[in-house]
C-alpha cells in the first residue's frame, strides 16, 4: 500500500505559469521512490501524475490502466474527481504514458485494477483538493478547516469563490498534505452514479484506434505461419513462390516464447497486409512435429482419467475425508470435463514494433505495457529509457494480451528487417495457436450423513497448470483449485490436483481456472441436493455461514421467487461462486423449445464492495455472461496434436439471438471494492447445466453442451 | 496492380492496388480508414460491415476490383458528427465495451432500419445473428436500437 507520507511534490516555477512537479509511487520493490515529472509547456499545474489543472481552470485526469473494454478509462477518474470534487462530466479524461516509476502496475489482470488502486487515486485526489484548499485559505488569509471544496471551486464560510485555475499559481508554492483526509463514502457524489463513458464515443463513429489500426511510415506488415502441431520445428522452408507475390519484401525465421517454450514460424513481411498473407499461403515448409501429431482429444482425455486414478497433492484440507470414505458403500462419484477454449478477443492479436541500434518503440493494444518495455530492454539491451511504449485501446484482451509474445515476434522482425514491423495474427492464428483456457477432468466425491447433509467431499482437478507447464516438477500448485468454494461447511473437505503436462500451450483465460472448476464444484452441490431431496438454494444456505455468500444467494433467490411454482416446460438453476474478491450468486432459468433447451433469462446478484460505476459492473457482468455461455456451448477440439476448429464457422462465439434476458443486482455496500470484471462468469455453465437438470432430469457433465441434443 | 477508383464516403477516391485485395484491406490499409475493422476475413463476424449502395455488406470478402463505381460507405461516413440515430441512442444506452466490433453493429443495424424501420425481435436477431460481439454487449444492442427506432 502507497504510503503518502513520503511523497512530495517539488515546484519549479518558472516563466509563464509553466511548472514541474515532481510526485511519488511505489517503487519496484515496494518501496517508496521519488520520481520527476516535466510538464514544460503546460500553462498549469500537474498536481501529481493523475491530475492537471490548468490556470484556465481546464482539469486533466489520467487512466494509467489499459482500456480493453472493462471501463477503468471513466471509473478511475470518477474516483480521482470524486475526492478532487470536480464534475466528473466536465474533466477530461486522458489515457497516462506507460511508466512503472509513475504509475507502478499497470498491467490489466484479474479484475484488479479498481481493487489495488482504490485507495491510492482516493489520496491523490485529496491531496491535490487539500492542497487547492489551503491555497484558498493562504489567500483570504483564513483556516483551512473555513474553507470547502466544490465543483472545481474553493469557497470559504462567508461566500467568498476562487476556482481551483485561479489558484494554480498559490498552490503551486505549497506542500501537499502527507495524509490528506479522505471523504465519508456517505457523501459520493459520483461514485456509485451510473455515469457516462466519456470512451463510447469515440467507438460509435470509427475514431477509437486499436493497436491494428496504427501506421507509422516505413512499416512492413508481417504474418507468420505456424506449426499447427504446438511445438513443431522448422526443418526447412522454400520461399521462392512467396517472393514472387506483388508487395512482398522478405522471408524469415522467427520464434517467440511461450511459457518457457520456443515456437518457431516464418514470417512474411510485405507492403501490405494482404501481400503478407498471400506470400504466407505461398510459402512451402517441411515441418519437424517431434510425433506430437499422436495427441488428441481421445489421447488427452484418456490420459486425464487415468491420472485421476492417482492420489493426487493436497491443496486443502479439513478433517479426514479418506476415513469417511474406506470402506462407505454410500460414496457419490461424478466426473466432469471442460474443452480447451481460446480467448477471441474481436481484435485479433498484433504488434508494432521498432528496433534501432540504441532504442525501440512499440505500438499496439496489450494488458501489460511495462512488461513489454521490460521485455525489449532484456532481450535487446537497450535501457528502458529508450523504449517508448504507445499503447491504445484493445479490441478485447480476457487475459490474452498480458503476454508479450506477439511484440517479441514484431521485434525479432524489426531486427531483423531494419523497418517498423506490424505482425497482425489472422482469426485462424488466434484460433489455433493459443495459449489456451486449460482443458480439465474434474472428479468429485461425496458421503452424504443421514440428515442429508454433506459429511465429506473430495474434488479433485486434473489439468495443466499455467504456472508450471514445463520441466520435471509435477507437484500441483494452489492456481488448480481457482474458484473450489471452501467456505461451505463441510466437516470433511478435501481438494487435490494432479498436475499435467502437455504440449497444448495454456494460459490465462477470463477467470483463469474460476471458469472451469465452479462447473464441476457448482454441479455437484445440486446433485447432492437432489439425492438428499432437498431445495439447492436451501441445502447451500445451510451449508454457509459467510455473511456475503448467504446475502447473494437470498437475494437472487428472493427476486426471482425462487420458491414459487413455475410453468410446466420451464426449469431453472443456482450457482454461487466468489471471483476477485466478489461475491455473487446466479439463477438461470430455461425453457423447451421444440427439442432444443433454451435459457430465457438470467439473473444474477452481486456483492463486490463499494461499485465505482454501476453502468460499468452490469456491462461486465452481462459481457462475462456472454461469454460463459459461449463456453458452456462450444470448445475447442484437438486432432493430430492440433486444433481442429480453424475460425468462426466451426467454433461459433454466442449470437445476439441465442442471448437471454440479462438482470443483474448489485447490492449496496460500503466495504472496499472487489473486482468486477470476470463477475458472473464462473457461475453461468453450473446454473445452466443445473437448470437442465431442473428442466429434463438429466445430468450434463460434460462441455461444451449441445442445447438441441439434450431432449 | 491496377488502378481502381473508389466512390467512398461521397468522394472519389484513386488507388493503386491488386483488385483481389478484399475491400476491408483497401479501406483500412490503402484509404487510412480504420473503423472498418478486420474479424475473421470468412464473412462469419460482421467485424468489416461497410454499406454498398445502402446495403450492408461483408467488406473482407469482397474483391475491390468488382465494385468501382458503387457508393461505399463506412462509419466514417455514416454522419458527420457522431449523430445518426443508431449512433445516438448507442451513446444513450452505453453498448459498447471494448468497442471493435461497434462499426460492425452500427452499420448493420443502420442498413437494417432504413429498410425496415420497425423490425421485431426476431427481425433484428436475424439481421445481427453473425455480427459477433466477443464483450457480449447484445443486451444492449437490443435496447438501443429500440431506441433508436424512437428518435
Ligand atoms: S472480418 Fe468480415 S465478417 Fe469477419
Ligand atoms: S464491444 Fe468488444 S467485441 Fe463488441
Amino acid at each position: 500500500m502507497e504510503q503518502i507520507s513520503r511523497r512530495k511534490f517539488i515546484h519549479l516555477s518558472s516563466v509563464s505559469g509553466a511548472f514541474l512537479v515532481v510526485g511519488c509511487v511505489p517503487g519496484p520493490n515496494g518501496d517508496q521512490q521519488v520520481i520527476t515529472k516535466v510538464s514544460a509547456d503546460l500553462a498549469g499545474l500537474d498536481l501529481n501524475q493523475f491530475i492537471s489543472i490548468g490556470l484556465d481552470n481546464s482539469i486533466i485526469l489520467y487512466n494509467h490502466r489499459p482500456e480493453m473494454g472493462q471501463g477503468t478509462f471513466q471509473s478511475i477518474p470518477m474516483i480521482l474527481a470524486e475526492e478532487l470534487e470536480v464534475d466528473i462530466d466536465r474533466v477530461e479524461i486522458r489515457q497516462s504514458e506507460a511508466s512503472r516509476d509513475l504509475y507502478g502496475s499497470q498491467m490489466v489482470v484479474g479484475s484488479r485494477s479498481i481493487q489495488t488502486e482504490f485507495e491510492k487515486l482516493r489520496k491523490m485526489g485529496a491531496a491535490a483538493r487539500e492542497l487547492l484548499k489551503q491555497a484558498a485559505a493562504n489567500t483570504w488569509n483564513i483556516g483551512v478547516d473555513q474553507c470547502k471544496a466544490s465543483n472545481g471551486s474553493v469557497i470559504s464560510e462567508d461566500g467568498k469563490v476562487l476556482t481551483y485555475g485561479q489558484l494554480v499559481e498559490e498552490a503551486n508554492k505549497l506542500e501537499p498534505l502527507e495524509n490528506p483526509p479522505l471523504k465519508d463514502p456517505k457523501d459520493f457524489k459520483i461514485i456509485g452514479k451510473p455515469v457516462f463513458r466519456k470512451d463510447i464515443p469515440l467507438k460509435t463513429n470509427g475514431e477509437a484506434k486499436f493497436g491494428i489500426d496504427l501506421y507509422t511510415p516505413g512499416m512492413l506488415y508481417a504474418s507468420v505461419e505456424r506449426s499447427s502441431v504446438f511445438l513443431g520445428k522448422v526443418k526447412s522452408y522454400d520461399d521462392s513462390e512467396t517472393l514472387k507475390v506483388p508487395g512482398v519484401k522478405f522471408v524469415f525465421r522467427t520464434e517467440r516464447e511461450v511459457y518457457g517454450r520456443k515456437r518457431e514460424g516464418v514470417a512474411v513481411l510485405a507492403e501490405n497486409y494482404w501481400s503478407a498473407v498471400q506470400g504466407r499461403k505461398a510459402l512451402n515448409i517441411e515441418w519437424d512435429t517431434l510425433n506430437l501429431e499422436e495427441i488428441s482429444n481421445e489421447t488427452i482425455t484418456g490420459d486425464s482419467y487415468e491420472a485421476a486414478k492417482k492420489d493426487g497433492d493436497e491443496l486443502f484440507g479439513k478433517g479426514d475425508v479418506k476415513n469417511v470414505f474406506k470402506g462407505n458403500s454410500t460414496v457419490i462419484e461424478a466426473a466432469y470435463e471442460t474443452p480447451y477454449q481460446a480467448h477471441v478477443p474481436m481484435e485479433p492479436m498484433n504488434a508494432m514494433v521498432s528496433i534501432k541500434d540504441n532504442s525501440a518503440e512499440f505500438w499496439g493494444s496489450t494488458q501489460n505495457p511495462n512488461g513489454i518495455r521490460s521485455f525489449l530492454s532484456k532481450k535487446y539491451e537497450i535501457p528502458e529509457n529508450a523504449i517508448k511504449i504507445n499503447y491504445t485501446f484493445m479490441g478485447g484482451g480476457f487475459g490474452r494480451r498480458s503476454m508479450t509474445d506477439v511484440a517479441e515476434e514484431a521485434a525479432d522482425l524489426s531486427k531483423k528487417s531494419g523497418a517498423p514491423v506490424k505482425v497482425i495474427w489472422t482469426r485462424e492464428d488466434d484460433q489455433t495457436q493459443g495459449p489456451f483456457r486449460a482443458c480439465s477432468l474434474n472428479v468429485c466425491k461425496a458421503v452424504l450423513d443421514v440428515s442429508g447433509k454433506i459429511n465429506a467431499l473430495e474434488h479433485k482437478v486434473i489439468a495443466q497448470e499455467i504456472r508450471n507447464q514445463t520441466g520435471d516438477n509435477m507437484t500441483a500448485g494452489r492456481q488448480l483449485m481457482g474458484g473450489i468454494n471452501t467456505e461451505y461447511l463441510i466437516p470433511n473437505l478435501s481438494v487435490k490436483g494432479v498436475l499435467r503436462k502437455r504440449h497444448v500451450p495454456i494460459s490465462y483465460w477470463r477467470a483463469v481456472y474460476h471458469s472451469t472448476n465452479p462447473f464441476a464444484h457448482e454441479s455437484f452441490i445440486d446433485e447432492l441436493a437432489h439425492l438428499a431431496g432437498k431445495d439447492p438454494v436451501k441445502f447451500r444456505l445451510d451449508m454457509l455461514d459467510h455473511p456475503r455468500y448467504r446475502r447473494v444467494l437470498s437475494e437472487v433467490a428472493k427476486i426471482t421467487n425462487w420458491n414459487a411454482p413455475r410453468p410446466k416446460g420451464t426449469g431453472r438453476g443456482i450457482a454461487t461462486a466468489e471471483r476477485s474478491g466478489a461475491f455473487f450468486a446466479m439463477v438461470i432459468e430455461v425453457m423447451q423449445k421444440g427439442k432444443s433447451v433454451v435459457p430465457t433469462k438470467i439473473t444474477t446478484v452481486l456483492d463486490l464492495g463499494i461499485c465505482i460505476n454501476p453502468n460499468t459492473v452490469k456491462a461486465q457482468t452481462e459481457g462475462s455472461i456472454v461469454m460463459g455461455l459461449g463456453a458452456a456451448y462450444a470448445g475447442l477440439t484437438i486432432e493430430n496434436g492440433s486444433i481442429v476448429e480453424q475460425n468462426f464457422d466451426s467454433y461459433p462465439q454466442l449470437k445476439i439471438s441465442q442471448c437471454p434476458e440479462i438482470e443483474t443486482l448489485i447490492l449496496k455496500s460500503e466495504a472496499p471494492p472487489d473486482g468486477a470484471g470476470e463477475s458472473g462468469l464462473p457461475t453461468v455453465a453450473p446454473a445452466l447445466a443445473n437448470a437442465i437438470f431442473d428442466l429434463t432430469g438429466k445430468r450434463i457433465r460434460k462441455l461444451p453442451i449441445d442445447m438441441d441434443g439434450i431432449i | 496492380m491496377a488502378k481502381i477508383s473508389l466512390k467512398i464516403n461521397g468522394q472519389i477516391r484513386e488507388i493503386d492496388v491488386d483488385p483481389n485485395m478484399p475491400l476491408l484491406w483497401t479501406i483500412r490499409d490503402h484509404l487510412g480508414l480504420t473503423g472498418t475493422k478486420y474479424g475473421c476475413g470468412i464473412a462469419q463476424c460482421g467485424s468489416c460491415t461497410v454499406h454498398l449502395n445502402g446495403e450492408s455488406v461483408r467488406s473482407c470478402v469482397i474483391p475491390t476490383g468488382t465494385i468501382v463505381d458503387q457508393e461505399i460507405t463506412t462509419i466514417e461516413g455514416l454522419s458527420k458528427n457522431n449523430d445518426h440515430p443508431v449512433q445516438l441512442a448507442w451513446i444513450q444506452e452505453q453498448v459498447p465495451q471494448c468497442g471493435y466490433c461497434q462499426s460492425g453493429q452500427i452499420m448493420s443495424t443502420a442498413a437494417m432500419l432504413k429498410k425496415n424501420p420497425n423490425p421485431s425481435d426476431e427481425e433484428i436477431d436475424n439481421a445481427l445473428n453473425l455480427v459477433l460481439c466477443r464483450c457480449g454487449c447484445y443486451p444492449r444492442i437490443k435496447k438501443a436500437i429500440k431506441q433508436s427506432i424512437k428518435m
